[in-house]
């Protein structure tokens, strides 16, 4: 939509508008931007990398990253302001109200951002523990970031909670009440017993008499309404849990909270109540006094969640007690409904299995179970008896037992904690996830027997190291496992479930098995690439740029790879794994890690990607990351504007290239000294190609012409759509060069700032190659084309699979493509630009031949295959 | 010296594993180093407090202390002069958020082994450890060979 601004601003372009400021002090300006952008860039993948578990580093470090982060971008907000001489009062507004989240995270208040009452389970992860409870949360990481199965449904959030307890008068009853049994100054555990449990008998019939706040049950209602309508309207039951704050995190609460299943869509609002107050049961209320909670820190958030129509169920522990077996998972299963078994109601199929290798079953015992518990067609839940014939049959074949266990080991190793898994097979044979807490491995026991501390030092001063201190360790971790070394891409096909994997190089492409993976050795790579990013996500340990795991590590090798000491052990040294999961707290879990976690969301992620769109502008800046790719793209557009319309009184020096294609570049050398004050040329002057001192913008133009893909035809191309692609780029190389499309190139000895429209083909190359390999990086975004949208976007993957192949970290949103590589010695980032070179050549017109998504593997490979003796020779 | 002291010492030594005292005021820089250094093969002790760990250095010696700068109450300057009029021969490692060169120059002046800037890696602050062992091997070594 056009507003009074848009029109005005449609118009400007005919406005004589005179460089309100010098030149050179825009050019100063621009380079600035530059430099902080990348600084910029560099301080929060910095914060990002001290995730990994690598680095120790304490509060103080949070709160200074964030302020010099939140002064870099304040600047850089000036910067632009005297750039373009406009006020950008959207930007600062954005900036304000970023910088006040952060602000409110560090001073420990978090905003619930999120002030729903109701929140689907496919939004949930434990970023969001303080809205839907610790339980909830946690089956959010299992079912969004894991992708395992869990039961479809949403949460009534704690603010729902709080609502409705302030709805009903409760809350100050309970302040009061407390008040009276705990006077001030006491400890919890001197509380009046008779006293909590009147009160709690009070606090409980309000709560179940209590009327349910009627935007939280309009939003429940609404919720049910889109779980039914998913499931096809079919009559469904609902099971109704507890998911507290705290709830199976430092205090387990284990089985103390009400839950209530089989519950028909009518009867959940008093199901709701009937968990609410389960918050108050004397029995929980005291395990909370006793130790020491807080009452502001009770919260009941409630799961709803669509019953199961469960074959089997049961509990697994994937770390079975020491005393009994070791190093084996402990699997509980009856027929039907679980909750026998987590009651110990039922008599139940024990299985112990190896945690590690194949998960060798190493024992069975089947129980006789005459009955199992199922849900009854209108809700509530009975014993009914099983059939004769699998009354004294094992309710899991070996095949269900093996993929049980490789989900659960799944579990523990993102969670770093032996775990505690609810779980359920339905009959179409899915297994289902219906919770997964930390098991409590009473750390203090274990680490007080010999097999503890010492043991894990002992252990690994006599174990055999293959290598160690070698690479970057990327994520802190122990992992023991099989090798498998993965050289092409149909190995990643093939990889087995648990496996270490053993690389030549980092690529994005390994994000296949990223859920597979037990830990990541590589030869080459950087800690800072798209790899390592996953690594750290998916909590898999890893360590980059070793130069000798494909040359030390055979498949098949047993090894224990602890990336704590760096260090690759031959054989399993399970001493080393138990050290880590009976931790008092794994470092991911820490608060100053979560802080971070939850500082960087409104830091790093990037919503503002495509610049035609609506979106693209200051008021939907998100993140500082949203705000420096904005400025940095208005800073370009400036630039090219002022520079196409007064390069004369410039300052500086614009001059054509006389290029072998007809690129239309006009190149501004930031080393080069202003035209001479006598210099009066009418026309821009010439650069040839051969005169270029840039070495970025040597490389790629290099890479242009030698690659001879500029003049290629591509084969299935129809003469038609190549011929008006071509015109078009001759008759604008053609024209007068006031009218030559936008293509500019900044650039200097070691940098390029390149923007190449071809048709309606856009790339950005933003690119520095030095000597100093940790500042050296290439960006590289391409963007457009004339045909329809499938052609375009088969385009776009076709370029990010050639980036990915060549080790680029990219992105692909619809039609636009993002490519990042850094830190490369300077002779591989000038392989990186020719490779570029060539692309922009072979991809100019390539959207018209796409015509199956076949054709992108195919036109991928042939790129490849003819780039590749250019990069040979050079390297000889 | 106290008698807990005396008795632990003999124990420690015949195991032949460092002894390591860990003093920051933030719980997580303690929560990090002391698995790292248990795992490496140290005997550990972290404090969060500077005058709980002025008694502990007190009663008993360390083989390495590792002090944070800035602190409530005894600041670590002070603790490191401590440290080392009480046992000359103890390694002292520095760590800082605040580093300049004026904190580092005093803290080499003091008798520190090393000055570490914060952030910094675990692997990088186990091998400094590490070359103060070394140090102190050699230095046992010399004074055999003297006597």
């Amino acid at each position: 939509m056009l507003d009074l601004n848009g029109i005005r601003d449609m118009f400007a372009f005919w406005r004589p508008r005179k460089p309100p400021v010098p030149f050179a002090v825009q050019f100063k300006k621009f380079e600035i931007i530059l430099e902080r952008n990348n600084a910029i860039l560099e301080l929060m993948a910095d914060m990002g990398d001290k995730l990994g578990g690598e680095y120790v580093f304490d509060g103080q470090y949070i709160v200074s990253a964030c302020e010099r982060l939140g002064d870099l971008v304040f600047k850089l907000i000036s910067d632009l302001s005297v750039l373009t001489q406009r006020k950008n009062v959207d930007l600062f507004l954005a900036f304000e109200s970023i910088q006040h989240q952060i602000e409110e995270e560090l001073a420990g208040r978090h905003s619930f951002p999120n002030a729903s009452l109701t929140m689907p389970l496919e939004e949930l992860n434990r970023d969001v523990s303080e809205e839907a409870g610790n339980k909830l949360a946690h089956l959010g990481d299992v079912r969004n970031f894991l992708g395992l199965a869990t039961p479809d449904g949403f949460v009534i959030t704690s603010k729902a909670f709080f609502d409705f307890m302030a709805h009903n008068g409760v809350t100050r009853r309970v302040e009061e009440g407390l008040a009276r049994l705990v006077p001030p100054g006491s400890s919890g555990s001197q509380v009046d017993e008779a006293g909590l449990d009147a009160l709690s008998q009070d606090i409980r019939s309000r709560i179940l008499e209590g009327e349910v706040p009627r935007p939280v049950a309009q939003q429940i209602a609404a919720m049910l309404d889109v779980l039914a309508a998913r499931r096809g309207d079919k009559a469904t039951l609902y099971a109704v849990r507890s998911s507290a704050w705290g709830e199976d995190a430092e205090f387990s609460f284990a089985g103390q909270y009400e839950s209530v299943l089989a519950v028909p869509p009518a009867k959940v609002l008093e199901a709701y109540k009937r968990v609410l107050a389960g918050a108050y049961s004397p029995e929980v209320w005291r395990y909370r006094l006793h130790r020491g909670y807080k009452e502001s820190e009770t919260a009941m958030a409630v799961g709803c969640q669509a019953m199961i129509e469960a074959e089997a169920s049961g509990a697994l522990y994937t770390y079975a007690p020491l005393a009994q077996e070791d190093e084996a998972v402990v699997v509980s299963a009856t027929w039907g409904l679980g909750a026998p078994v987590v009651d110990g109601t039922a008599e139940t199929d024990t299985y112990f299995i190896d945690r590690c290798g194949a998960h060798a079953v190493r024992s069975i015992e089947v129980a006789h179970k005459p009955v199992r518990l199922a849900a009854k067609a209108g809700g509530g839940t009975g014993l009914v008896p099983v059939e004769p014939e699998f009354q004294d049959v094992s309710c899991l074949t070996p095949e269900r037992i093996l993929r049980l266990v490789q989900t659960a080991m799944t579990i523990e190793r993102y969670y770093k904690r032996p775990q505690d898994v609810e779980w359920a097979f339905d009959a179409q044979d899915t297994l289902f996830i219906l919770q997964a807490r930390p098991l409590n491995m009473q750390p203090r026991e274990v680490l007080s027997c010999p097999n503890g501390i010492r043991g894990a030092a002992d252990a690994a001063r006599n174990a055999e190291v293959i290598f160690s201190g070698k690479g970057t360790v990327v994520q802190h971790g122990v992992a023991i496992g099989k090798v498998f070394v993965v050289r092409t891409d149909e190995d990643l096909a093939h990889f087995p479930h648990g496996a270490i994997m053993v690389t030549h190089h980092t690529s994005p492409r390994y994000s296949r098995v990223m859920r597979k993976a037990q830990g990541i050795i590589t030869d080459v790579g950087s800690a800072t690439g798209h790899m390592s990013t996953l690594a750290r996500e998916y909590r898999v340990p890893a360590v980059v740029n070793t130069g000798v795991a494909t040359s030390l590590l055979k498949n098949g090798d047993e090894i224990t790879l602890d990336t704590t000491q760096n260090t690759v052990f031959r054989g399993a040294v399970h001493e080393l794994c138990r050290f880590e999961l009976t931790g008092e707290e794994s470092f991911e879990e820490s608060a100053e890690f979560r802080l971070l976690r939850r500082l960087l969301k409104r830091i790093t992620p990037l919503n503002l990607v495509d610049p035609h769109s609506e979106q693209f502008k200051a008021s939907a800046c998100r993140t500082f990351h949203d705000i420096t790719r904005w400025i940095h793209e208005k800073a370009v557009e400036e630039l090219i504007d002022v520079s196409e319309r007064h390069w004369r009184r410039s300052g500086a020096t614009p001059k054509r290239l006389d290029s072998v294609q007809p690129l239309g570049l006009m190149v501004i050398d930031l080393d080069e000294g202003p035209i001479r004050a006598g210099a009066n040329q009418k026309d821009m002057p010439a650069v040839a190609q051969e005169e270029l001192t840039s070495v970025p913008l040597a490389a790629l133009l290099t890479g242009l012409t030698e690659s001879g893909m500029w003049s290629t035809d591509p084969m299935s191309v129809d003469l038609g759509s190549f011929m008006s692609s071509f015109t078009r780029t001759f008759s604008s190389a053609s024209a007068a060069p006031g009218k030559i499309g936008r293509n500019l190139a900044v650039v200097s000895h070691e940098y390029m700032n390149l923007h190449l429209r071809l048709g309606y083909h856009f790339n950005i190359i933003d690119a520095y190659i030095s000597e100093r390999v940790n500042d050296s990086y290439i960006y590289f975004r391409f963007l457009g084309g004339v045909t329809d949208f499938m052609h375009r976007s088969r385009r776009a993957r076709c370029i990010a699979q050639i980036l990915e192949r060549l080790d680029f970290r990219v992105e692909v949103h619809g039609d636009l493509v993002v490519g990042r590589i850094k830190k490369l010695p300077p002779e591989r980032m000038r392989e990186k630009m020719l490779v570029l070179g060539g692309l922009i050549g072979y991809t100019r017109q390539l959207d018209v031949c796409l015509r199956c998504d076949e054709d992108i593997d195919r036109h991928a490979e042939e790129f490849l295959q003819r780039i590749t003796p250019l990069l040979e020779v050079r390297n000889d | 010296m106290t008698d807990h002291g005396k008795s632990a010492d003999p124990v420690e030594k015949t195991l032949g594993r460092a002894r390591i005292l860990i003093l920051d005021d933030e719980p997580i820089v303690c929560k990090r180093l002391k698995p790292a250094f248990q795992k490496a093969g140290y005997e550990v002790e972290t404090f969060t407090d500077s005058a709980h760990a002025l008694a502990r250095v007190e009663e008993t010696r360390f083989d390495i202390v590792i002090t944070d700068l800035k602190m409530e109450g005894v600041d670590g300057m002070r603790f490191l002069s401590r440290v080392k009029e009480l046992s000359p021969e103890t390694g002292v490692v520095v760590i800082t958020g605040f580093a300049t060169l004026d904190t580092a120059k005093e803290s080499f002046r003091k008798g520190a082994f090393d000055f570490v800037a914060k952030p910094f890696k675990l692997a990088d602050i186990l091998d400094t450890v590490r070359r103060i062992e070394d140090k102190q091997r050699l230095d046992a070594e010399l004074r055999v060979g003297k006597g």
